[in-house]
C-alpha cells in the first residue's frame, strides 16, 4: 500500500487523540469516512459498481461467462477474484509493483467467499455437470487512501446487486444434442440475492484503542490491524491478522466484536442507498467519473 | 486418391516423439467413486459425545502428539522437522545475509523471507509445481505470524529466510508449519522475543475439532457455523501474532474458538522446549568436568 512517512511527533499527537476518540480529522473511533458509490458506470459489463471512500477509488466490474462447472461440485457456479492495482494510484504500482498487493487482496477476497452461503452459487447451474455461469469479479484500485479492503468489499456488493445475468433455457433435440437458448428480450435477466454478502471492516491498532477506517497517517501509526467480514445477520465468514505487529488475545476479542457491531450497521443503509438508486431508473442522474 | 493425400498431410504435420503428454487436465479417480456412491467424503459425527475418528474428543483442547526435531539439513544454518499424527513438515533457515534489494527500511531492521511450498504428492489432489493462490496466501500467513517473534533490529541490512515444505499433508499444515519454522529459527541461532507456536481447529456445528486431520477440515457445508481458524501465539508474551479463519461463524462460536486454540498453543510449549533442548545437547557437549 502506498506508505506515507509520518514524524514521531506526529504519531504521538495521533495516538493521544485516539485515546481520547478523537481522530485528526473529528472522527470517533467508530466512524466511516463519507462514502460515494454509483452502481452501473461500465456499459460493457452484467455489472458494475465505483465506491469513493475519503480519496480511496474502487472500480468493479463484473462479467458473466459461461463455462464447465467444477468436478466437486457440479451443481455450482463459482466466482473468481481479480484485482489490478493501477499504476494510477501511485507510482509503486507501475509494471509488477501492484502485483503482490493484488494477489493478496484476491486471496483475502477468495476466503470471505469461501463458505456457500453467502451467493446463492446453485442458482447459478445451467446444466448440472456441463454448464454454469463463472462471475468473474475484477477489482480496479484507482486511487489508494488507506482501507481498502473495506470500499472494496462494498463495491464488490454494489456490483454484484448490479448484476444482470441473462436467462438461458437448455432444450434438448430429438437426437439428444442440446442447445442453448437465450430469450428475445435483452431486458430479461436473473439478479443476485446479495442479502447474505459480507462487509468487510479492518480495525486498526493504535496504542490502547483501535479505529475504524483508518487513514493512510493512522495506518503509519500502528502496527497490527484485524480484518473482519460481517454479514447481515452479523455472522464472521473471515478474520485475519494484517501487519507486523502482534496483538493481545484481549484487544482481538474487543476488535471482532466493534467489527461486528460496525458491519452489522453498515448492511442496511447500504441496502436501502442500493434499492433507491435502482427505483429511481432513468432519472437517475448519472456522475459517473467527472463528478 | 483422397486417401493417400490424406496420409500424405499425416505425416508431413510434425508429431512430438520425446514426450508422452498426458491430457491437459487429470483427476484423482477416488473422486468419481465417491459421487457415484453417494456418500459424503467426510465421516458424519452426530452426538457431541463420540469420538473422532482417531480416539480424540470433540470440544476439548486435545492435539495430536507432536514429533519435532532439529538439526536436520546439514547444509541450512537452522532446521526442524515436525510430525503430528500423518503431517509431516520439514524447515529450514539460511541467514542471516546480505539482502539483495536496499531499501531505506532495510538500513534500520533485517528482512524475513518465507516461503511455504506444498509437496505434489502431499495433498490428496496433485498440487502442481508452480506456486498457486492458495500457497502464496499461506506464506503471506506465515510471515506475519512469524515476524512479531523474531529481534529483527538486530540484522540491520539483512534477510532472513525461511523455507517450509509441507512433506504430507494430513491437516492443520499452516499452524505446524508455524510451529516447525520458530523451531528452526530458534535452532539457527535466529534472536528471538518467544517461540510463536501454532495451532488450528475446525468448527462444526456446536463442538471444535482441535488440530483437524485433512478428512475433518473438509466439512459439511449444509449446516451452520462451520468453518476453521488457525492461531499463532508468542506463549510466554501471550500475544496473538497470527490469526486467520474461513468459514461463516457467529461471533461468540469465534471468540471461543481462538481461546481453545490459544490454550492449545500454550499446552505444545513444553514439546517445543525440549525439543530445543535436546538439540542444543547434542550439538555442545557437557563439559567433562
Amino acid at each position: 500500500m502506498a506508505a506515507v512517512q509520518v514524524s514521531e511527533a506526529e504519531k504521538v499527537y495521533i495516538m493521544h487523540g485516539v485515546q481520547d476518540d478523537l481522530r485528526v480529522d473529528g472522527r470517533g473511533c467508530d466512524d466511516y469516512r463519507h462514502m460515494e458509490i454509483e452502481t452501473d458506470v461500465v456499459s460493457n459489463t452484467s455489472g458494475s459498481a465505483r465506491v469513493k471512500l475519503g480519496h480511496t477509488d474502487i472500480l468493479v466490474g463484473v462479467k458473466a461467462e459461461m463455462s464447465r462447472p467444477k468436478l466437486e461440485k457440479p451443481n455450482e457456479g463459482c466466482l473468481e477474484f481479480f484485482v489490478d492495482c493501477s499504476a494510477n494510484a501511485t507510482p509503486e504500482f507501475e509494471g509488477r509493483g501492484g502485483e503482490d498487493l493484488g494477489t493478496e487482496i484476491a486471496n483475502t477476497l477468495y476466503r470471505v467467499f469461501d463458505n456457500g452461503h453467502n451467493i446463492d452459487l446453485k442458482s447459478l447451474c445451467i446444466c448440472p455437470m456441463e454448464h454454469c455461469w463463472t462471475l468473474y469479479v475484477d477489482v480496479l484500485l484507482l486511487q489508494c487512501d488507506g482501507n481498502l479492503f473495506d470500499a472494496i468489499s462494498v463495491a464488490i456488493k454494489a456490483a454484484l446487486f448490479n448484476t444482470r445475468i441473462p436467462k438461458v433455457q437448455m432444450i434438448e433435440d430429438e437426437e439428444g444434442t442440446k442447445e442453448i437458448e437465450l430469450s428475445d428480450d435483452p431486458y430479461d435477466c436473473m439478479r443476485l440475492d446479495v442479502e447474505n454478502v459480507p462487509c468487510i471492516v479492518t480495525l486498526c491498532k493504535i496504542g490502547h484503542r483501535h479505529v475504524v477506517d483508518a487513514t493512510l497517517q493512522e495506518k503509519a501509526c500502528s502496527m497490527a490491524s484485524l480484518l473482519v467480514a460481517v454479514t447481515r445477520k452479523g455472522t464472521i465468514t473471515c478474520v485475519r491478522k494484517v501487519g507486523g505487529g502482534s496483538l493481545d488475545p484481549e484487544s482481538v476479542f474487543e476488535m471482532i466484536e466493534t467489527g461486528k457491531r460496525v458491519g452489522k450497521a453498515l448492511h442496511t443503509p447500504l441496502q436501502e442507498i442500493l434499492q433507491k438508486e435502482e427505483s429511481l431508473g432513468k432519472k437517475r442522474h448519472k456522475v459517473g467519473f467527472l463528478g | 486418391m483422397v486417401k493417400e493425400v490424406a496420409f500424405q498431410v499425416e505425416r508431413a504435420m510434425p508429431v512430438d516423439t520425446k514426450r508422452v503428454r498426458g491430457p491437459e487436465e487429470s483427476q484423482s479417480p477416488w473422486l468419481f467413486v465417491q459421487q457415484s456412491r453417494g456418500q459424503p467424503t467426510r465421516v458424519p459425527q452426530t452426538r457431541e459425545s463420540e469420538r473422532r475418528a482417531d480416539g480424540r474428543r470433540r470440544g476439548q483442547v486435545d492435539a495430536r502428539p507432536m514429533f519435532a526435531r532439529c538439526g536436520l539439513v546439514s547444509q541450512a544454518k537452522g532446521s526442524a522437522y515436525i510430525e503430528a499424527g500423518n503431517t509431516k513438515l520439514i524447515c529450514s533457515v539460511y541467514g542471516p545475509r546480505e539482502t539483495e534489494r536496499k531499501d531505506e527500511l532495510d538500513m534500520k531492521a533485517g528482512r524475513l523471507v518465507c516461503a511455504f511450498r506444498l509437496a505434489p504428492f502431499s495433498c490428496a489432489k496433485r498440487c502442481p509445481w508452480i506456486q498457486g493462490s492458495q500457497e502464496k496466501d499461506l506464506t503471506l500467513s506465515l510471515q506475519e505470524s512469524l515476524q512479531p517473534g523474531v529481534c529483527l533490529h538486530k540484522y540491520p541490512r539483512s534477510q532472513i529466510e525461511v523455507n517450509v515444505l509441507v512433506l504430507e499433508n494430513d491437516g492443520s499444515a499452516l499452524a505446524h508449519a508455524i510451529t516447525c519454522a520458530s523451531l528452526a529459527l530458534a535452532d539457527a541461532g535466529i534472536e528471538m522475543y518467544d517461540l510463536v507456536l501454532g495451532c488450528s481447529l475446525r468448527q462444526d456445528g456446536a463442538a471444535y475439532l482441535l488440530d483437524p486431520t485433512c478428512r475433518e477440515e473438509n466439512g459439511d457445508e449444509s449446516t451452520e457455523n462451520q468453518g476453521s481458524l488457525t492461531v499463532a501465539l508468542l506463549p510466554t508474551l501471550n500475544q496473538i501474532s497470527g490469526l486467520l479463519s474461513t468459514g461463516e461463524m457467529k461471533e461468540e462460536t469465534v471468540v471461543g474458538a481462538v481461546r481453545a486454540c490459544v490454550e492449545g498453543c500454550q499446552r505444545l510449549y513444553p514439546a517445543a522446549q525440549q525439543c530445543l533442548l535436546k538439540s542444543v545437547r547434542r550439538k555442545v557437549p557437557a563439559p567433562q568436568n
